[in-house]
């Protein structure tokens, strides 16, 4: 097992050290002279002489694979460069707007869970009737609604109409409320479709067929047999929809007027904001990277055909 | 083997209902079993042997539905037409099932020994210490080595030998009345099929119970079966003891299958002697004798009327010809 | 021939809802501008923020935009994005996908990686960097989509061109001596586009919810050309005094997405068994009863 993790974590420098190849590459090879854009950013009408100081300063005029090494020593120390529009310092941006997605996406990926596993479980357990018909009804509705839509209903219900729940900003937990529910409310309604399907594959296998000959209930069939079948399968969905809710934090941020790297991101690509662009995908990357190597970890623990061959 | 039966099968006839079609697989079939006495049903895939036994107990495959006419009294008990649960309170605990594919009957998601004891949790009423205790004890009763160990592995760690070992285990472990075993050495290999069948005889022996074996290997049936059931297009085609049928059959089906086997006289390159063309596509009941159109004996109106089932000139044994048998 | 055959066959066996719901998005994008009852980006100020009437069905927006107009209008809108990003990415996806199931080997394993890596990045995340790189504009939309969908579709052409690679007939051709180039366009390439469509149609409602995120966030279709997420981030300031307008379109896309998720689903669930309806039982108990007067008579 110890084996295998290491192994992974391997494989995920490996990705890393290309993503950040990736990442560079991007904005080097990107449409228009960064070089100008700063030197217009300091003096709007800013002469040839500007323009090469400022390729000196940022090192702008040396080789390509020094400029890589020393972007990426800078990234490694957090110092991901300044921001072509604010002169604003992109680490620190990065760095002050974290907390506020993560708190985002770990909320939005509760709701998922909990949503998903029990429209999930209704459904499986009234299987083809009322109630499964009702879940499926619920889960095809809410995974063809875009979160922003999701994001305007829930404001205009709890906060416009009723005046349940803040609309923008911070005051207090339940603030945090509507901004969870508005991320997490599609992949719940995903995941909930991939335990249905999954439940339905797993039941129609041989396997419920002998448990069915011992005589065990539906019910203790459901999730003594089934539930263990479906678990990587499940697990695997959630890492991508994990995935998706970190960018999803760019329509539901905005929304909510919260500053997080969703935010960050989102003015970053609307001004072309070269560094901002690339620091964000740097740290978008990485989290999907290790996001990756943990689910690989919970799907290996929770199928003993993988267990075995890995450890 | 005096005792009164512990299961009365009596004009058996099961519809198949899917999304495509509709099958009349079982068509008035009728069987006694007594206490630790082994039936053997003999005939060609898709001749209805495993409906027979599986539809009565609600054992279908999502997405078919059977439709159950005719009598099943399981020790007083008639299971046609009773609810799940009626059934349900049956299965595992008063009869026990092994199945063709030990491949993929196994949950390969989980640990052997918990597939085994909650069997026994269940329907023994013991607790889970006492049960996992008990799923040793079969373990070691169907002959696997290093059992400890075996209880913690999962399906895919073990042969198809081992694996159909474990079926067994499950199948006895709240010691049922009788034992439904569809085709159990049919996935295996040729040398491993003699010791499970050794194994499944012994332990009929040691717990008393009847079984009801679903064969098309007539070496399983001499081997195993103390009468034999053939059956053919979902009919009856010959019943009576194991020694008798496969001695001198009555019944041209009978005849071919056990024409089929081949002999340690055939000289080595002779032709295989199997029956010629193939069974009838299931679908509506087929007027007259199924048989006919394969059949050697066949007479000008053999394809008129259904012939029934009746004594032969031997008294133990009932065949469906009345050609070769008037 | 065949992939025509291939498609129309996968859709007689789909569910009706289905059909519908995406039939009508098709003809109302088709037909916008002969059926849009007004003129969509005619603003009449005096007509601003007016509830529906018998003029105007849905009412008209804050600059006073006939609201139903914009919305059949933004139908066409989303078809046409929603073709060229799935023609796009197809052309890329099906290509790779083909090459790589046709010659196994170090080909696939490396052109499959390639995929494993773009599926795994969120599409979103991959369009905005895009969009980020090369700035705001239609075409460039088109292009960012386009490339964070390709991974999908190579992968299904893939595993639709190897289990065509291993039908016993393409076997047979081989021997026969049939040239490569003749195996990949004249039988592998037209069975597996007839099978990706099937897929590719699945896959628009995705594609348009993704059109409307990226105009919801300024980043796709641009004012003043009606799109649903641009009307309704339009109408959001607005939001208490007049729901209306940031609900219709809301739901216009939604019920568009549907369509295209009760398709997805059934390609999906095809394969699974499920219980048998009340009326097939009652069809099929038909059939066995009139089996018992048969063999009476």
């Amino acid at each position: 097992m110890l084996v295998f993790i290491a192994k992974r974590a391997r494989n995920a420098v490996l990705l890393l050290f290309l993503a950040s190849v990736l990442c560079f590459t991007l904005v080097v090879s990107a449409p228009g002279n960064v070089a100008i854009l700063i030197a217009e950013l300091r003096t709007p009408t800013a002469t040839k002489e500007d323009i090469a100081k400022v390729e000196e300063e940022l090192g702008l005029n040396k080789p390509l694979l020094e400029r890589y090494g020393f972007w990426l020593q800078g990234a490694l120390k957090g110092n991901l460069g300044i921001s072509y529009k604010t002169g604003e310092d992109v680490g620190a941006a990065l760095r002050s707007r974290l907390s506020v997605t993560a708190t985002l996406v770990a909320g939005g990926a509760v709701v998922a869970f909990v949503l998903s596993l029990l429209v999930g479980f209704i459904g499986a357990l009234w299987a083809h009737r009322m109630p499964d018909y009702i879940m499926r009804g619920i889960a095809l509705l809410g995974a063809s609604t875009p979160s922003f839509f999701v994001g305007a209903l829930l404001v205009y219900a709890f906060s416009v109409n009723w005046h349940l729940l803040p609309t923008f900003g911070f005051s207090g937990p339940a603030s945090w409320v509507l901004p969870w529910l508005t991320l997490g409310f599609l992949p719940a309604a995903v995941l909930s479709r991939v335990v249905r399907v999954g439940f339905e594959d797993a039941m129609a296998k041989p396997y419920v067929l002998t448990a069915r000959s011992k005589g065990l209930s539906q019910t203790r069939i459901l999730f003594r047999d089934a539930l263990p079948n479906i678990a990587p399968t499940y697990l695997n969905a959630l890492g991508t929809q994990i995935g998706t809710m970190v960018v999803g934090a760019v329509v539901v941020e905005p929304l909510f007027a919260w500053q997080g790297l969703g935010d960050l991101f989102l003015a970053g690509v609307r001004f072309r904001d070269f560094m901002v662009v690339q620091a964000c995908l740097l740290v978008f990357i990485t989290f999907f990277v290790i996001l990756n190597v943990v689910v690989d970890i919970g799907i290996t623990l929770t199928d003993p055909r993988l267990r075995r061959q890995r450890s | 083997m005096t005792a009164e039966p512990i299961l009365i099968v009596k004009d058996l006839t099961i519809d198949l209902l899917t999304a495509h079609t509709a099958v009349r697989p079982v068509d008035s079939i009728s069987y006694q079993l007594r206490r630790g006495e082994t039936l053997a049903i003999v005939g060609e895939s898709g001749s209805g042997k495993t409906v027979t036994c599986f539809a009565p107990l609600g054992l279908m495959p999502v997405g078919v539905k059977a439709d159950v006419s005719g009598s099943v009294l399981f020790e007083g008990t008639e299971l046609v037409g009773a609810n799940e649960e009626t059934l349900r309170s049956l299965r595992g605990k008063s009869i026990g099932f092994i199945f063709q594919d030990p491949m993929s009957a196994l949950n390969p998601a989980r640990r052997i020994g918990h597939q085994i004891a909650e069997v026994a949790e269940l329907h023994l009423g013991i607790t889970p210490r006492a049960a996992e205790a008990r799923a040793l004890d079969l373990i070691k009763m169907v002959g696997m080595s290093d059992p400890n160990a075996r209880l913690k592995q999962y399906p895919h760690e073990l042969s198809g030998g081992l694996r159909q070992r474990v079926m067994i285990a499950i199948s006895i472990a709240a010691e049922p009345k009788l034992l439904v075993a569809d085709e159990p050495t049919t996935a295996l290999d040729v040398t491993v099929q003699a010791q499970i069948l050794r194994l499944l005889k012994e332990i009929q022996a040691r717990m008393d119970m009847a079984m009801v074996l679903i064969t098309h290997d007539m070496g399983v049936v001499a081997g195993a079966a103390d009468r034999v059931l053939v059956m053919y297009a979902g009919r009856q085609a010959e019943v009576g003891p194991t020694e008798k049928v496969l001695v001198a059959p009555r019944h041209p089906y009978t005849m071919g299958l056990i024409d089929a086997i081949p002999r340690r006289d055939d000289a080595i390159g002779s032709r295989f002697r199997g029956l010629s063309g193939l069974p009838p596509i299931l679908g509506a009941p087929i007027k007259g004798c199924a048989f006919t159109p394969r059949c050697r004996h066949s007479v000008e109106g053999c394809g008129a009327q259904r012939p029934p089932l009746r004594t032969t000139a031997d008294p133990a044994v009932m065949a469906a010809c009345p050609v070769l048998n008037a | 021939m065949q992939s025509i055959k291939a498609f129309a066959k996968a859709v007689a066996a789909l569910p009706r809802a289905a059909v519908f719901t995406i039939g009508a998005f098709i003809l109302l994008g088709l037909f916008a501008p002969y059926i849009t009852p007004y003129d969509p980006n005619a603003q009449n100020l005096l007509m601003a923020g007016e509830g529906p009437s018998l003029a105007h069905w849905l009412g008209a927006d804050h600059l006073g935009r006939d609201t139903l107009s914009r919305l059949i209008a933004a139908a066409r809108t989303s078809l046409v994005g929603v073709c060229l990003v799935l023609l796009c990415a197809h052309s890329i996806g099906i290509v790779i996908g083909t090459i790589a199931g046709y010659r196994r080997g170090w080909t696939d394993e490396v052109l499959m990686r390639v995929v494993d890596v773009g599926q795994a990045i969120p599409s979103l995340i991959v369009s905005l960097a895009v969009i980020g790189i090369f700035g705001v504009s239609y075409w460039n939309m088109i292009l960012a989509l386009a490339l964070a969908w390709w991974p999908s579709s190579a992968r299904i052409s893939r595993a639709v061109a190897v289990n065509v690679m291993n039908k016993p007939h393409m076997e047979a051709l081989r021997v026969l001596g049939a040239s490569p180039l003749r195996i990949y366009f004249v039988h592998l390439f037209p069975a597996t586009l007839g099978a990706v469509l099937v897929y590719a149609t699945a896959d628009a409602g995705a594609v348009a919810l993704a059109i409307a995120t990226l105009s919801f966030l300024g980043l796709g279709i641009q004012p003043p050309t009606p799109e649903w997420g641009q009307m309704l981030v339009d109408a959001l300031p607005y939001l208490e005094a007049d729901p209306r307008q940031v609900i219709l379109p809301g739901l216009t896309l939604t019920l568009a997405v549907v369509g295209f998720n009760i398709l997805g689903e059934a390609v999906a669930l095809n394969r699974v068994p499920k219980p048998l309806g009340a009326r097939l039982v009652a069809a099929r108990r038909r059939i066995t009863a009139s089996w018992a007067t048969e063999t009476r008579s």
